[in-house]
């Protein structure tokens, strides 16, 4: 408790740089769950692709050597962007594979709700047992490119470059994001057929095309995580995604799940609540905490703290 | 349906079925006895030449049979009590299993019960956890059940994780083994050397599981599972306690898994935490799926299948995980109704289950 | 029509995959008349272990087989993905395959208790080159594993002390704050170590739990808590991955006093990892890194295995040719290895000498060497 008081800020600031790696990932979870109403289960490997993506960019396309000491300047600059395309794009286009392979036969049969939610479960194991059998299940050490000293201090709290990175950038790619399918041609197509489908499909919107570019958006997204994950953390492994997975789509549902804007809140409360439960509980009792806390929410307002897009009864 | 789904409506459950109804009393009933014979015979096929094949390398099995396959099926039929007959999706189903495990291993290190007393506990306390999990969350519908359910089980895996007075991490050792019911040629003696008679006891525990299943099926409760998994809302406006049943099967299933998890904990002798993860409740989940949700032989056949392929295919090692995963994708996308589905025409009226993605 | 024929391809796919691979199984490997098997976690979350591991094995069986080409020894691969669940599946068959005359292994202490009681039946000697677990040899205890189990590295209770001695050696006033993985090896450790601070005088102010076992990486709240109890002197009980990734974060916060860790984080990897922030931190161990015997015979490592020696490289390799060593000398039933484990006096890679105990611990087992992280190598200190 004394941590609590005494650290607030710090834990704040802490808390809240995880919440926004946490919005990230939720938005691929949210997105399609939006329009399909399916888990993505493989989304937690989709982040797990973009991290290793980053690495690989950086390592041995730019010749960064891990440990080498921090970027300067322009190769400072160009790194980064290089990178966090890569790692985007790496996300993304996993995304649209996950989707072909394990999604786009079974939807087009309208089969039961539950053999999607397999089938992403066969792909989520193929994804990370390749990585594991590539990297021989090690860990994998990211070349540093920011300095990690502290940057200056509010109220008390150390604010580093690399976590203040992902305090400013991470909210623009969201609101971009928000601004992209509220006002864009391709956006309202998306809410279209998140609203009703079979409307949308009337009305002329192509449902197959539709559908991957919110995979698309969602792996983007995902992959956006994973870059500022391996700018502040550095190292990955092939089971990365797991804990993070589960946590971004605890989010999701928190915030109330196909909701963006709930992406959002659920993710930053879940970032905080972490910390805050660590610094107050210790770090064992963290994920109980999280799950009771959700469960209270849940029972206060069954479609999460905003809600669904749609409201509609299902399995 | 159109005619390019004919493989998904090539279905051997209606093949069956039709060849079963053309049957008189006395050939069910021996084909029936015949099937449980050859389910008991099962331990003793590695011993001869004809079906050897059946091996696994490394591990031994008739332990295979017992620990994945036996508590694999067990643990399918009892999820497919929730999700299968009532429509609930349920991510957090090992949570029963460790319950019963550690009831096992509570008592029977601490008291003087034994295996046989300790089941019914075992299977009490499960289903006393589902009553309690049911009330508050069976409310949540779909995928939110999923989550808080999900919760659960981690929750129930954290707590005895941080709990050293049960072991922590390092988990119970020594747990007692049923004490040996004396049998002439000592067939159902209970030790670490005497699988097959674990095995028995297994199969015992699927065949009440499936029997209570069949019976509740065509009464009340197997009705008013159906109507909730069909329509949820249009059920309860006809009249049926949704709240009333869903607890009932939620707690049934729950009490399924406590049985499981006692014999888990009588049969290994040591129980630790990482038995009880989030990765055996997807798989006990895909099991369902994967046979057929719904449909018995269905479940069975899958939690059998899943169970029994990574051990088959131990040779290859570091790649057996990978090739579960790509059985996973491939079958699903090629029978995405399990391997024996459910009756066609439960499906096709069921518009609660289907994604309305068409 | 069509379809029926696609049902068929996939089913016919299936089956070749299962008979094929028995095919490539029978096919692949020479049968020897012999076998010692390895025991570890060679899939799953901490993979990576087991993988160091059988390459020490497959190296010093590599060498034992080029030098007696006539009564070669094969070697059998039991995954046990590190857990007692896994254990308890492989252990049974491993137990029942006569041509197995010893086991490497288990690596884990979890899955050493899950497995022995049937490796105690069948009289299968085990060596273990990684399972610390201080109950594993104590006869009273439920999880004994004797008279079948041996093992090369020290015991926690021998190791937390020492750990505990040389973090806080030389600091003026020492404030000590503990952190473990939660792992059954890094909780079981930081017990030790507090009792050990706590015979000290300078008891830990304060002890917390990350989560180890999954892959977190945000240790930022228990940092917070190191900084707000004013630590200079933190324990790590763990393994390196996550020791690293701690570390680095923990100086990134401005922390500049002591990090010290046991022999979970004594490994190159560990320096990999961190870079920079390894810098000054203090382990301890009970053995050398592979390394230490020589450039020429860890380059030799890496081109025999294709893997650069690991974590437990040296214990791995140890118990292998004291296994092989034993079948040499003619003993090639279960109960003689047993004995000639039992009674002999080896020579380990270092040039040390290994006997066992009656409990199965090495006599020299006691004895915790320091080591100190300088310039990007780790340094021994001698002994603690």
């Amino acid at each position: 408790m004394h941590t609590l008081i005494s650290q607030f800020w710090q834990l704040t600031f802490s808390g809240a740089v995880q919440g926004f790696i946490y919005i990230l990932i939720s938005l691929g979870y949210t997105m399609v769950y939006g329009v399909l109403r399916m888990i993505n289960f493989a989304n937690s490997e989709i982040f797990m692709v973009g991290t290793f993506a980053t690495i690989v960019v950086s390592r041995d396309i730019l010749g960064h050597q891990p440990n080498s000491g921090d970027l300067h300047g322009f190769t400072l600059i160009y790194s980064m962007l290089f990178c966090l395309i890569a790692s985007m794009l790496a996300s993304g286009v996993t995304a649209v594979i996950v989707e072909l392979v394990a999604y786009r036969r079974l939807r087009s049969r309208g089969t039961n709700r539950l053999a999607p939610l397999i089938s992403a479960i066969g792909m989520s194991i193929v994804l990370s047992e390749s990585v594991s059998l590539l990297t021989a299940g090690r860990a994998t050490i990211a070349p540093e490119m920011l300095h990690k000293s502290s940057l200056f201090t509010i109220l008390g709290a150390n604010i580093r470059v690399d976590q203040l990175l992902v305090f400013i950038v991470a909210p623009i790619m969201f609101f971009g994001l928000q601004r992209f399918v509220n006002h864009t041609r391709l956006g309202k197509g998306i809410r279209a057929v998140s609203m009703n489908e079979e409307t949308a499909k009337l009305m002329g919107v192509n449902l197959n095309r539709v559908i991957s570019i919110t995979f698309l958006i969602g792996g983007l997204m995902t992959g956006a995580a994973a870059f500022f994950f391996e700018t502040v953390y550095e190292a990955t492994k092939f089971n990365i995604g797991f804990n993070i997975g589960i946590a971004a789509f605890t989010a999701a549902v928190l915030g109330g799940i196909g909701n963006i804007r709930g992406a959002f809140v659920g993710g930053l409360t879940l970032g905080l609540l972490e910390t805050y439960a660590s610094a107050v509980l210790g770090s064992q009792w963290k994920a109980i905490t999280v799950f009771i806390v959700l469960v209270l929410v849940l029972l206060v307002r069954p479609n999460g703290l905003f809600g669904e897009a749609i409201q509609q009864s299902r399995v | 349906m159109r005619t390019t789904n004919s493989l998904r409506n090539f279905n051997v459950r209606d093949k069956g079925a039709a060849i079963w109804s053309g049957w008189n009393r006395l050939q069910r009933t021996s084909f029936g006895i015949a099937m449980i014979l050859l389910a008991g015979a099962l331990p003793f096929a590695g011993n001869y030449s004809f079906s050897n094949f059946l091996n696994t390398p490394i591990s031994n099995f008739a332990d295979v049979l017992i620990y994945p396959v036996g508590m694999f099926v067990l643990m399918s039929l009892g999820l497919n009590i929730v999700v299968g007959k009532s429509g609930m999706l349920d991510l957090g189903y090992v949570a029963f299993f460790a319950i019963g495990a550690y009831t096992m291993a509570i008592c029977g290190k601490w008291t003087h019960l034994n295996t046989w007393e300790i089941l019914p506990l075992g299977i009490a306390f499960a289903m006393i956890a589902g009553v309690l999990l049911g009330i508050p969350t069976l409310r949540l519908r779909g995928d939110y059940l999923a989550i808080v359910t999900m919760g659960f089980g981690e929750i129930v895996r954290i707590t005895a994780l941080n709990t050293q007075k049960i072991g922590g991490p390092n988990g119970m050792a020594n747990v007692p083994n049923p004490p040996s019911i004396h049998t002439p040629l000592g067939v159902l003696d209970f030790n670490i050397m005497t699988p097959n008679s674990f095995y028995w006891f297994v199969l015992v525990l699927i065949l009440l599981t499936i029997w209570m299943i069949r019976r509740l099926s065509v009464r009340r409760p197997g009705r008013a599972w159906e109507a909730i998994r069909q329509d949820e809302d249009a059920a309860e406006l006809m009249g049926v306690p949704t709240l009333k049943y869903k607890i009932w099967s939620f707690t049934l299933g729950a009490g399924v898994g406590g049985a499981a998890g006692v014999v888990y904990a009588s049969k290994t002798l040591y129980i630790s935490p990482d038995a009880f993860t989030f990765n055996i409740s997807v798989l006990i989940l895909s099991c369902v799926v994967f046979g057929g949700i719904g449909n018995i032989w269905g479940v069975v056949l899958g939690g059998v299948f899943l169970a029994y392929l990574p051990e088959r295919i131990r040779f290859i090692s570091n790649a057996r995980q990978l090739v579960f995963g790509l059985t996973l994708v491939i079958i699903m996308n090629f029978r995405p109704d399990g391997i024996l589905p459910r009756k066609k025409r439960e499906k096709l009226s069921s518009p609660a289950i289907e994604t309305g993605a068409k | 029509m069509k379809k029926n024929m696609k049902l068929g391809v996939a089913l016919v796919t299936a089956a070749t995959l299962i008979s094929g691979g028995a095919v490539a199984t029978s096919a692949s490997a020479t049968t020897y008349k012999y076998y010692i098997a390895y025991q570890g976690p060679l899939t799953g979350d901490n993979k990576q272990t087991g993988l160091d591991e059988i390459a020490g094995v497959k190296y010093a069986l590599a060498l034992y087989n080029k030098a007696n080409p006539k009564a070669q020894v094969g070697l059998k691969q039991v995954d046990d993905q590190g857990s007692g669940p896994g254990a308890s599946v492989v252990a049974p068959g491993t137990a029942k395959d006569k041509s197995i005359l010893a086991i490497v292994g288990p690596a884990f202490s979890g899955a050493s208790v899950a497995s022995f009681p049937y490796y105690k039946a069948a009289g299968l000697p085990l060596i273990s080159p990684s399972a610390t677990r201080v109950t594993l040899t104590d006869p009273s205890s439920t999880d004994f594993g004797g008279p079948v189990f041996h093992r090369l590295p020290s015991k926690d209770d021998k190791q937390g002390p020492a750990l505990a001695k040389y973090a806080i050696q030389g600091v003026k006033s020492p404030v000590v704050y503990t952190v473990n993985d939660q792992s059954s090896y890094g909780t079981g450790l930081d017990g030790y170590v507090q009792s050990a601070l706590k015979a000290l005088g300078h008891a830990a102010v304060g002890t917390d739990s990350v989560d180890g076992t999954n892959t977190t990486l945000d240790f930022s709240a228990t940092i917070s808590k190191i900084k707000d109890s004013k630590t200079n002197v933190v324990i790590y009980s763990g393994y390196y991955a996550q020791a690293a990734g701690f570390v680095k974060q923990l100086r990134n916060a401005g922390f500049t006093g002591i990090f010290a860790s046991g022999d979970g984080t004594y490994d190159p990897g560990f320096i990999d990892g961190a870079g920079d922030a390894a810098e000054g931190a203090r382990l301890t161990a009970s053995s050398a890194v592979f390394q230490d015997a020589g450039k020429a015979i860890a380059a030799d490592f890496k081109k025999v295995t294709g893997n650069a020696p690991g974590t437990y490289a040296t214990e791995d390799f140890d118990a292998a040719n004291i296994i092989l060593s034993c079948i040499k000398k003619g003993n090639t039933t279960r109960a003689k290895i047993q004995k000639c484990i039992n009674t002999g006096t080896f020579t380990g890679l270092m040039g040390n000498t290994i006997k066992f105990d009656k409990n199965g611990d090495t006599a020299g087992a006691g004895f915790i060497n320091a080591f100190l992280v300088t310039g990007g190598t780790i340094i021994s200190k001698g002994q603690i």
